[in-house]
Parts: C-alpha cells; structure tokens; sequence
C-alpha cells in the first residue's frame, strides 16, 4: 500500500524551532522535511481527514530549541499533539467540528509561561458549526475558542461567524487575532491571561474591496492586508482606543489628538492607512521579515516583492514560475520559505533572495477550459515503470514515479513559456504513454482568439535512453482537419498509434513503418500517417487497442467498429450502445471489450467479442476505466449521482464519497470488489506492475502481488495496492467500504448502495445468443395460427404445447 | 589521452536503488537521485565541522579522506520508510561516521575507532549493526541507531584490508592477503583461506552466505566456500583488469535443488563490468564472463574515460539473464540504466553526449535543435500508406499485382540496353528461359563423385586416364550431360571441351555406332552449336588483335616494368568481354570460342 501525490501547498508549512525541518500539511499527515537537503525525513500520520493547520510550540529559551512538539489541526474533527522528532502523537483533543484554520496564541506569550506552569492553554479556531440543520445548508462557519487543556471547546465564545472559512492570522507575539471577513478585518486582542471567560476586545476595520490576507506587524502596532485587485493597505495604529482602554501598556506612539485620520474609513480605529499598488492581481501573500523592517507580499503573477516599510521602496524576486500561496519565516532569520500553487516549496535564503532547494510534489490539477466532451483525463500510466504522466499549468508534461513518490522530469509540450498572470491560450487536450513508456502523444489545441486561430496539433515524443526524457518527433498540424481529438492509442507493441476525431475519422500512425519495438534501429524516424478510416462520418469517440494488437476497437458515437490496423479493413461492427461511448478497453486476456458511455443514459457495457454482442451492462456514469493486462478483470471507477447514492446515515462524512471503484471480472456481472472513494470526477485507474516486490523478493514480502492498482483522485493523490490482498481492508484511500469476502459482501455492498438501479439482468445474460436457433422450433406460437378449421384436433396439439412449454420453462431456468 | 582508473571511488546504492552516492576521495560525498539524474546533495565538511569540538577544527574538506562508504537500512519492515537509512563512512584518520542522507547532517561519529584508519564497513541486516574493520586489525561492531560502540575484537595482527559479514550476521569474514572467517558471537576463528598475493580490496558474501567471493590486485575474483574444509578457492573468475567492485545474487533454479544458482558481477578498474553466472559451481568455473562496456568516441572525450562504476543485480528472471542496475559515465554526471544482461551477449552502452556542464534541462533543449523533427501539415493524409479501406478480397490484388509485374519483366527483355546478368537471373526466375542450373547441379555432382571435375586447369593426362578408365557407356552419357552442360554454358567451356574432345578421341568409335544405331542427334547438335559459335570467333578474333595492340602501347607507357600478360591470359580476358557482349544481343549462343582456341589446341 502506498500512497502520494500530496499536495504540499494547501495550508502554510512550519519550521521547526532549530530550522532544519519544514513540517508541511500533506493531505491526512504531516510531513517533514529537512531543509538541508530537500528530502522528507518524516512522516506525522494519524488524522483521517485533510490536516488544515500545523503549529511548531515554540522554544522558550535557547536550550529548548531541540524540543520538537507540535499541534495540528484537521478536518476530522480532531486536534493533536506530536512529538515529530521521534514521531509520534502524544494527545488528541477530539472536539468533533472539522477545523479549518488554527492558532495558539499562549505559545507565544512567554511572560505567561514562566509566571504559571499550570497554564491552560487556548486555540482559536475557525470551525464548520453543523450542530444545526439550517446552519449546515447555510454553511456557516465560526470562530471559537478552544481549551486544549481540558480539552473541549468553550461553550459560548463564538467570536465571529461567516459563510467561508477563513485563516485565522496572529501577531507573531500572539498578542492579537485577524479574521478578514469580505471587506472587513475583525481584530480582536488576546488579554495576556487568557480563561475561558475572558471576552475578547474587537475591532472592525473597512476597505471597499474585497481582502485576501493579513499580516501583523512584529513589534509596532502596524496591519498590511492584500485585496482582491492587488493592492496593499497598511493601517498603522489600528486599535489605539479600544485597545488602550483595555490594557495600559500600549506600545504605539501616543494617542492621536486630531480628527484626520488620513485614509482610514468611517470610524475605524487607525491612525493612518496607506496603500501600495504594485501586484496586478490578487495578493495571496503578506508577511512581515521578524526585525519588521521589510513587508513581503507576493500573488498570482510569481513574483516576490519586498517592501521597506518605511520608504514602500521595492525589491524583487522575479520568475518563480507560478502563483505564489504562502510565506513562512523561520528562526533562523536566513531562511525561508514560499509555497507555489505548483505544488512546490521553495526554501529562500533571505538577504540574497535565492532559491536553495526546492520540495516539489505533484502537480497539481489545474483549471482550463474545457475542450472536449471525452473522457481524456489528461493521465497516463506506464504500467510497467510505475510513471505517471500528468498535465501541468505550465503547458507541460510531469512525469511522476508512484512508488518513489517523486517527479522525475518535466516535458515541455509546448514551446512558449507560461505566465501565471496571461490568459490561456493553450490547451494540451490528452497525454498518452505507450504501454513500454519508450513513446509520448500529446494533443494540444490553440484556443481561439476572435475566432481565428484554432488550432489543433498532434505531437509524437520518444523516449531518449533514460526513463522519463523525451524528445519531439513529429509534429502534425490538424491531424484531423479541425476537428478535436476525442482519444489517443498506442499499438502494444509496435510503433503505431491511432487518433480518433471527433470530426469523424481516425487515423493510424506509423513510424519506422510499423516495425516491432525492438528492433530500433533509428528511434527518431517521423511519425506519418498509415491509414484513415471512418464510419458512415460519424463521430468517432473512443479507440482501444486489444492486447495482442492485433485488433482496433474504434466507437463511432454509439457502435463499436473493430478494424484490422495493418490492413485498415473494417472487421466487424458492434452495436449499440443508448448514449455515445466515451471509453473502450479490452479486458486482458479475455473476449471482452468494456464500453463506457456518458449523457442521460450513462452505461457501463461489456461485449463479447465471439458473438458480437452485449454480456451485460449497468447503468452507471463511469469515470474511469482500467482493464488488467494479464487477467480477465477490470476496474471502472464509478461516480455516485447524488440521486444515485443512497444515504447511510450511519456514516456521517458520507457526503464527501463520491465514486466507487468496482472491480469486475469480466464475465460476471457481480463486482468482485468494491472500494468507495472520494473526489472521483476527474480521476483514474491503473493496474500497475509491481517493482517493489521483484527488487525486494529476497526479503520479507513472500507472496506480494504482481500487479497493483493505482487509484488517482481529482486533486492527483494517489494510492496503490494490491486489489486482490487484505491489505486494501484496513488501510483506506478516504474510508475503505470493504468487505471481508470480496465475493460475497461485495455484493452486498453493492446492493446496499444501488438499490435503484438496473438489476444485474441474469436472464439477459444467457439468453440473448440461444435466442436465433431457439424460437424458431417453438411450435406452439404457430400451431394456434390461421383458420381455426385448418387447426388440428386438441389431442394432437396438447402435446407438442405441453412440450414447448416445458421447454421453455427449464431454459429460463437454467 | 587519461585512462580511467575507478579504483579510488568510493560508490554506494541506496538499498531501494533510488540515490546513489559517490565520493572521489576529495573529502565530498554527493548524493544523485538515479531517477532525475541530478545531484541531490553534496555533503563535503561533515566531519571538519563537527570534530571540530575535539580540537580537530578548520581543516577543510580536502583534509578528510574518506575511506570506505557503505549505505544502510535501519528498518528492513517498512522500507519505503523515510528517515531510515544512514551513509557510514569510515575516514583515513580511523574515524567512523553515519550520515541520516535525508536529514543531511551527520547521525553519529565514532572518533579514532580504528588507528591507522577505517578500511572497510559491513552491515549485518539481521543483527541490525554494522561492524568496521581498520588498519589496526580490530574489529568493531557498532549500534547502527546511536553510534555505540558494541563490541571490539581483534581479528588479525596485521591491517585488515577487508571485511564483510555474512547476511544471516553469523560468519564474519577479514582479509588482509589471507582470509580469515570468525564466528559472530564468539569471535573464534573458524576457517582460514589464503591464495591471494596482495591485500584483498574487495570482498562479499553471497545472499545465502555460503560463499564469499574476493578480489585484489590481480586480475581474478576468487569464490571461496564457507562450510568446507577446503582451503583453496573453489572457483576462479579472470578479468582483464583487477576487479575494484563485486556484487552476487542467488537465484532459484527449481525445487529440486536447493543448491541455488549463483550470478557473479564484478567491476574491473577500468569501468568495465563483468558478469558470470552458473547453476553450481561446476557450471560457474566454466562459465564465460559477458561484459557490459561503455563505447566512446576517442575524440570527444579529451579528459577521464566515461567508465561503469557500480552496478547491482537486480531480479533474475531466468538462469541466463538478469537486470542490472548500472551507475556510469563520467565522475561528474553519472547516468543510471537498467540493463537486461544475457549470458553470452555482451552489451555496449552508447555513451551519452549531454553537455556535462549544461544542467539537464538545458542540455536536452539543445538536443533538440540537432534532432530531427518532422513536421506534417493539414495534409497529412496524402501520405497515407493504405488506401482508404473498401471491402475487397486481398487475394485479388496480389494477383493482378504479380500479373503485371510479369508484364514489365517482358518489356524488360526487350529493352536491349538492361544489364544482362540481372535479366537473365529475372528471366530464369520467370520460367522463360529454362532453369539450368537447377537440373545440372546433380548431374555436375554426381560427375564430381565420379571423378571428373570440370575445372579450368585440370590436366590433360588426367582426363585423359579417367576418359580411358571409362566403360564406352558410360562415356557416351557422360558426353550427353558434357554437352547440355556445355550448350547451357553452366560451365566455362573450356574445361567441358577438353573432356568433350578427349571423349571422342577415345571412345569415337562407339559413339559413332551408338549414334547410328540409336539415331540420336548428339554429334550432330554438337557440330551444329560448334559451327554456331565459329561465326563470332572472326571478328572476335580481330578485337582481341586490337586490344592487344592498345594494351601493349600501355605497357610500354608504364616503364615497361610489367611484364607483357601472357598473350593466353589476354585472349581469355577478351573473351569474357565478348561474352557479355554476346549475350547482350542473342540468347541461346554459347561462347565458342574458347573451345575453338582450346580445339585448336588439340
């Protein structure tokens, strides 16, 4: 079982107080990183749920700065505390409301520490209130207090409400709270005694835009925050009234007598509030360096900006390459680190403003528009390394190993370089592996700009010595005149490939004509086009190659032709599907062929290809295929309809799952077995060969399996084990639906879920072939016919009546 | 030109193959990720800065030699566990140190472990802890998870050279010149080896620790069995060069046998890998290396040799072949290559071309450029190999396809000016002009059992004994065969001839009565095809007389140093010319007149 493919970037990462370790919110866990080199020394695992928050208890004094405690915080509804260097948890403070952002200002505060030891310790945290049914469909989202202590949550202190969740940001002293809230910032003051009682002084500053992050000044009363459009306000002295009431000491200049309050808004309580416009585009952001002399910000177009506060004079770090997400500063004030929306952390020496190392994961998914109706998910597996070959932002191709959990490179499919900040003008369509990984196909289609301009190109890639480096072949313009590409396959085991349009046609490519992958003799001939071939000019949707090669599946919208490659000649056709097919898959060493067809009337079909015709289907939006190559079974990854599903209410995180992964033997209908995930749209499948086992076999892993499957989620985490083994039991991608006997239970399971849909059609099944030979010598639907005078006497016709139906009963039966 | 010599690096694998560390001896380990191909990490000044507490301070990278590196798992469990493996390291001073890789800084230091020096580290998975070896003879073993110090004995009063120990940790093997096992626990001797002149620089256990395979300066590997009594090395591999780097595997050959079969991999010091393997030692004795080599262009490479510098045995998946995982190229930018090694078949890895200099990102952009990239516009189809498909029967077209090439091979024949030797082979192939040669082999064969042998320069004396040893029968059929051969030209007629004529010397008499009395037609096609041939002998006859002419002059032009050829030599020159000119125009005529020349003779 292993796991990867996590995002790095979704909430802020935290040095440790020596700053040789980065803790990074990883999907369900923690991970650590050394700073030195770049790699992950450990792992936090624990929570069931996306870990939203990591604080680092900070070192009091400079002995303790070995001590390596920190809290997390998670969706699950759970807040912990680990002792990472070793690592293990220590306590779980479960307070049942998934937590969205954390803070613990008495960390911070030093002076409470040393006064009492028996402190109790208070978070703030920003969790989804769904005690109440209206409040849930509102989705309403609060910020509390919490008393890790003891433990629970304080009953009563809800300091903010508000439809999103939100980062809670703090004063590096923990003296005070921010919560942006659309237009406005609540600040409230943290008293330097806290008690669950305390009620907590607050103040609203205004801006007409809407604001994206805060960031406290270290030592003077000073508040940055980023809006929407790219601007950046400073408010210096915020809170010098309400505050001051409260508690004497107040460290800013003294109380400002005169009325002009030069850029503050309405009554808020600022002195002053200036504003610096440089970013073009939202400002993700803001951090003030530790002695405050500097504000850094940095947004969506990649570059880092360095402020002096006092002058608003700039410095840069251009060409980082993509959106910038999060700053954080360590203890050590040479270091630091930027978290990209490339999954990619960067740590930065400070003065020089150098990149030194760089974490990277994998990429993320990223939004483009939408060109295709197909089912081209833009991932592709080579099953036999381990790779993965995913789309990124930046118009190139990462290939990702799964059991390494590692990029390996990058393939720029397109030769412009990409900025965060321009609109996208390119879409690469589809990426696909050839079954060795030796060859590349991408698709790439140029949007068009008033009309003009689109354009659509096939780019063939083979592989250099090395694993992972390509290198162009050829190029094809409009390979199917302007129509898209609805899919792209490669020959098993030839230099061949086929590209089915939507525009009615596919056609076979061929290089070094065509000849056995073994023998390359020059590998970088052009590819060119060996054959075109349509069907009554419609669309073709899907294409497959059977594992032999020998055989071309192609879906013309609803049937399914199957071509011989070499020759082009159009062996037979099958049909029909309700809806247009989107996938087709040849089931490994069997005579099915597996269809999946999307619209009103979503299906998952199997054919057998001996007669030509439907073993049997269901009626489920199939997100994914993936057919084993050595084995009769496959695996479709299903997307539960929210009519579809049926709610459990004894799973209260149901809603979140929404796919199924159905493991099929072919020629059964009943799935062997059944796993529920989350975030299935845009997900894939793959039976993966596996490595660890052979490199490992001498060691203690027996009988390890020899294909694994890989599961691929949405946001690109991915899982791989052995579908066959126990193991999938126990460990769970989100929450594992499994059965102890697959066979049994998996229907079951699935019976539970489905109770609405098709019946698996037994009688459907076996009937439909006998059907040619088997009514013909049904006497009895002619025997009654014609003239009742023409009819012979009732004693003759009783019999052979009598007979059919007897027959006709055991057949039903059997 | 610099030739490569590898014997001072120090290389190590991560276990799960995925970083691969190497140090050159300057005091700097780096550590490359095989799968990106990049430098991960650079480790140089670990142990400066962190003796430096022992008053050892500022001495720089340079004055740390590393001598001896070994990579560990801690955890064999959970191997895709983080944090678990350690970089051992022993130093030239006697220090030993682990590195936590990932972490980047250095786990433990053992200060002044081995006086002298550290010489060699083995790691005992079992036992989880690894023992070192040093010049002073000691052995240490030492807790891989703090840096303790367990247990000291001493193995031998002169430096040891190399250690290993056995993957159960039960046998522990030294080597100085002589190999000496011991028992783990009790630190007994148990067996001793000798047959290695100098100090053993490499040694290993095989996986089921039965044997240990060694190598020093000579250019062999010597395979040593644990268990016997036998003091002498089992199995002797040669190399060309002495081999610096040694790995084994065992694999299964069935359930028969419970002896498994052994895979021998060995790295010579000039980066050339050796690989033998055997079913039992009999097998392996014989067994002949297949070498893995790097090729390179002598030109581009001006300073080191691109070399292998390690390499492992990865699965075997039959008894002959097995995938090895090749660490090569140049010290500066090794590549990593999975490598399918076949008994008997030896590999040559193409050497890269990457700028070395370049960043991999770059050097790939400017291969690019060189790199042919075809480019198909809106067009493509036009190329298309296959027609658009149609529902035809396949059999058809090649028929009509034959058909017509069978027309243009009649035109061929026609057209005059086509070279003839083609054509006729064409014509033949077509059934148009008859298939000789496939009819007379047998014949010829059969002629040659007998005896005669149709060759230029056979004697006259000879064929003429033969001839005479002939019963008249015999000889009247040997003629009938002598003279289709001859009208098929399927020889050169000059040899046929000779027999021809001495046939009817001898045997003319029978032959003539034969001929009445048969009424066959022999005599008679022969004079007719003699007479046939007569006619191109005149103006043959005259171009020979000229070309002589021309040639002479040309000999006359070259300081007459040559000789003139022998006139005889000259007209048979011609008279292959003027076959082929013959040829040109009439089929069906033979060259005649060499055997004029050679009945004139007569």
């Amino acid at each position: 079982m292993i796991r990867g493919g996590r995002n790095y970037v979704s909430s802020p990462p935290v040095f440790s107080n020596d700053s040789k370790r980065l803790l990074v919110c990883a999907g369900n866990s923690v991970a650590v990183f050394s700073t030195d080199t770049g790699l992950q020394v450990a792992s936090l695992d624990g929570h069931a749920a996306l870990v939203t928050a990591v604080i680092v208890v900070p070192a009091s004094t400079p002995g303790s700065k070995i001590l390596c405690f920190c809290w997390t915080a998670s969706l699950d509804g759970t807040i912990r505390y680990w002792d990472f260097a070793v690592p293990e948890m220590i306590r779980s403070v479960d307070i049942k409301l998934p937590v969205h952002s954390m803070v613990i200002p008495s960390l911070f505060n030093h002076l409470v520490e040393k006064s009492e030891k028996a402190v109790k310790s208070f978070a703030y945290i920003c969790v989804e209130a769904k005690e109440e049914a209206e409040d849930r469909a509102k989705g309403l989202f609060q910020v509390r207090k919490c008393n890790l202590t003891d433990a629970r949550l304080v009953g009563g202190a809800v300091l903010a409400e508000m439809k999103k969740p939100e980062i809670i940001t703090m004063s590096s002293c923990g003296e005070l709270l921010g919560v942006r809230r659309k237009r406005k910032l609540d600040i409230w003051k943290v008293p330097s005694t806290d008690s669950g009682r305390t009620v907590l002084k607050k103040i609203t500053l205004h801006h007409t835009k809407a604001l994206t992050v805060i960031a406290f000044h270290p030592t003077e009363r000073i508040l940055a925050a980023g809006d929407a459009t790219g601007r950046i306000m400073i408010w210096r002295g915020f809170g010098n009234k309400t505050f001051a009431m409260a508690n004497g000491h107040v460290n800013g200049s003294s109380m400002i007598t005169d009325e002009e309050n030069p850029g503050v808004r309405g009554s808020d309580d600022a002195e002053s509030c200036t504003t610096w416009h440089w970013h073009p585009a939202q400002v993700n952001l803001l951090s003030f360096s530790s002695d405050g002399a500097y504000l850094l910000s940095g947004g969506k177009e990649g570059v880092l900006v360095v402020w002096q506060v006092d002058t608003g004079k700039k410095k840069f770090l251009p060409r980082i390459g993509s959106p910038l997400l999060h700053f954080t500063d360590s203890p050590d004030p040479s270091f630091s680190s930027i978290s990209c929306a490339d999954n990619q952390i960067h740590l930065v020496r400070r003065p020089s403003m150098e990149i030194l190392k760089s974490i990277s994961g994998i990429k993320l998914p990223y939004s483009h528009p939408e060109i295709s109706k197909g089912m081209s998910s833009g991932v592709s597996f080579d099953q036999n390394a381990g790779l993965v070959a995913l789309r990124t932002e930046s118009y190139a191709v990462q290939l990702y190993s799964l059991f390494d959990d590692r990029g390996i490179s990058e393939v720029q499919v397109y030769e412009r370089n990409h900025q965060p900040v321009d609109e996208v003008t390119i879409v690469v369509t589809s990426v696909v592996l050839s079954l060795d990984g030796s060859m590349l196909c991408t698709s790439e289609v140029r949007l068009p700009e008033d009309g003009l301009g689109h354009l659509v190109c096939l780019k063939f890639w083979f592989s250099k010595s090395k694993a992972g480096d390509f290198s162009l072949s050829t190029i094809v313009y409009e390979p199917h005149r302007d129509a898209g590409i609805s899919a792209i396959v490669f020959h098993p085991n030839r230099r061949m490939a086929v590209s089915s349009s939507f525009g009615g046609d596919f056609k076979i490519w061929t290089s070094n004509s065509g000849v056995p992958m073994k023998e390359e003799s020059q590998p970088n001939s052009g590819w060119i086009c060996h054959a075109v071939g349509s069907y009554k000019k419609k669309p073709m949707t899907a294409a497959a190659f059977s594992p032999d090669g020998s055989v071309l599946a192609v879906a013309a919208e609803t049937v399914i032709t199957l071509w011989d490659p070499d020759k082009n000649l159009l062996v037979a056709v099958i049909g029909e599907a309700i809806m247009p097919i989107v996938a087709l898959s040849f089931v490994g060493n069997s005579d099915h062929l597996v269809s999946a067809s999307w619209g009103s009337k979503p299906q998952l079909a199997v054919w057998s290809l001996l007669n030509l015709s439907t073993c049997w289907s269901y009626r489920l939006h199939v997100e994914a295929i993936a057919s084993s190559p050595d084995s009769s079974s496959f695996a479709a990854l299903v997307l539960l309809s929210d009519s579809g599903g049926v709610y459990d209410p004894n799973e209260k995180s149901h809603k979140t799952v929404d796919g199924l992964i159905l493991l099929f033997n072919s020629a059964e209908p009943n799935p062997v077995a059944v796993w529920s995930v989350k975030k299935a749209k845009g997900g894939a499948l793959a039976f993966i060969r596996n490595q660890s086992s052979d490199e490992e076999s001498s060691s203690d892993q027996q009988q390890a399996a020899q294909t694994l499957f890989a599961y691929m989620n949405a946001d690109h985490e991915y899982v791989l084990f052995d579908p066959h083994g126990t193991e999938a039991e126990e460990l769970s991608v989100t929450r594992w639906k499994s059965q102890s006997s697959p066979e049994e239970s998996g229907q079951v399971g699935y019976a539970s879920l489905y109770g609405e849909l098709l019946p698996p059609i037994p009688s459907r099944k076996h009937t439909p072939w006998s059907v040619p030979s088997f009514p013909t010598e049904r006497p009895w639907e002619t025997i009654f016919s014609g003239p009742s005078h023409n009819l012979p006497p009732l004693t003759l016709l009783c019999g052979p009546f009598l007979e059919a139906l007897f027959e006709k009963r055991t057949a039903v039966e059997e | 030109m610099v030739s490569t010599n590898i014997r001072d690096l120090l290389t190590a694998f991560s276990p799960s193959l995925d970083y691969f560390a190497i140090s050159s001896g300057d005091g700097r380990v780096k550590i490359w990720d095989t799968l990106k191909g990049q430098v991960q990490t650079e480790f140089a000044d670990i142990a400066s800065t962190d003796v430096s507490l022992l008053s050892k301070a500022e001495r720089g990278h340079l004055s740390v030699d590393y001598t001896c590196m070994k990579w560990i798992t801690l955890d064999r469990k959970k191997k895709r566990k983080l944090g678990s493996s350690l970089l051992v390291l022993g130093t030239g001073s006697g220090d030993v140190l682990a590195l936590d890789v990932a972490a980047g800084q250095p786990k433990w230091i053992v200060s002044d472990c081995h006086p002298g020096g550290a010489t060699s580290i083995s790691f005992s998975a079992s036992e989880s802890s690894v023992y070192t070896a040093g010049a002073d003879g000691m052995v240490c073993k030492i807790d891989p998870q703090t840096g303790n110090l367990l247990g000291k004995f001493k193995a031998s009063s002169k430096a040891i050279s190399s250690m290993c120990v056995s993957p159960d940790g039960k046998i522990l093997a030294t080597a100085a010149s002589q190999l000496k096992t011991f028992n783990c626990s009790d630190h007994r001797k148990i067996q001793k080896f000798s047959g290695h002149p100098g100090s053993v620089r490499c040694m290993i256990f095989t996986d089921d620790g039965k044997y240990i395979l060694s190598a020093s300066g000579e250019r062999y590997v010597a395979l040593w069995r644990t268990g016997s009594g036998k003091k002498q090395s089992v199995c002797v591999f040669a190399m060309e060069h002495p081999a610096v780097y040694l790995h084994a595997k065992c694999f299964e050959k069935g359930e028969a046998d419970d002896n498994d079969g052994l895979y021998v991999l060995a790295i010579s010091e000039t980066g050339i890998c050796y690989t033998w393997c055997g079913q039992n030692v009999e097998e392996l004795r014989t067994a002949k290396p297949t070498k893995v080599s790097l090729s390179y262009d002598d030109k581009k490479h001006r300073g080191a040799l691109p070399a292998i510098f390690a390499a492992q045995l990865q699965v075997i998946p039959k008894p002959t072949s097995a995938n090895v995982y090749l660490a090569y190229g140049l010290l500066v930018k090794p590549s990593f290559q999975k490598v399918l090694v076949e008994a008997g078949n030896d590999v040559e890895l193409s050497s890269f071309q990457d700028g070395v200099l370049f960043p991999a990102s770059q050097s790939i952009k400017s291969k690019k450029g060189m790199d042919r990239v075809t480019a198909l516009d809106r067009a493509n189809v036009e190329d298309a190999l296959l027609p658009v498909p149609k529902v035809s029967d396949v059999h058809v077209d090649l028929d009509s396809r034959s058909q017509a090439e069978s027309l243009e091979f009649k035109d061929d024949m026609v057209d005059v000016e086509t070279p003839t030797t083609s054509m006729e082979t064409r014509l033949r192939q077509l059934r148009i002009l008859p298939n000789d040669g496939d009819i007379i082999k047998p014949v010829i064969e059969s002629l040659t059992s007998k005896g005669i042998q149709l060759e230029d320069n056979f004697p006259q004396k000879k064929i003429r004994a033969s001839v005479l040893s002939m019963e008249p029968s015999n000889a009247y059929k040997l003629l009938e065969t002598l003279v289709s051969i001859w009208q098929s030209r399927s020889h050169s007629g000059k040899s046929v001839l000779a027999w021809i004529s001495w046939i009817l010397v001898i045997h003319g008499h029978y032959i003539v009565a034969q001929e009445k009395s048969e009424k066959t037609q022999l005599l008679s096609t022969l004079l007719k095809t003699t007479k046939s041939r007569e006619v191109a002998v005149q103006p043959l006859l005259q171009l020979s007389g000229r070309l002589q002419l021309v040639t002479a002059q040309f000999d006359k032009d070259s300081l007459k140093n040559n000789h003139v050829a022998s006139p005889d030599d000259q007209v048979e020159d011609e008279d292959d010319d003027d076959d082929e000119d013959v040829d040109e125009r009439i089929y069906g005529q033979e060259d005649d007149e060499s055997d004029l020349s050679s009945d004139d003779e007569k």
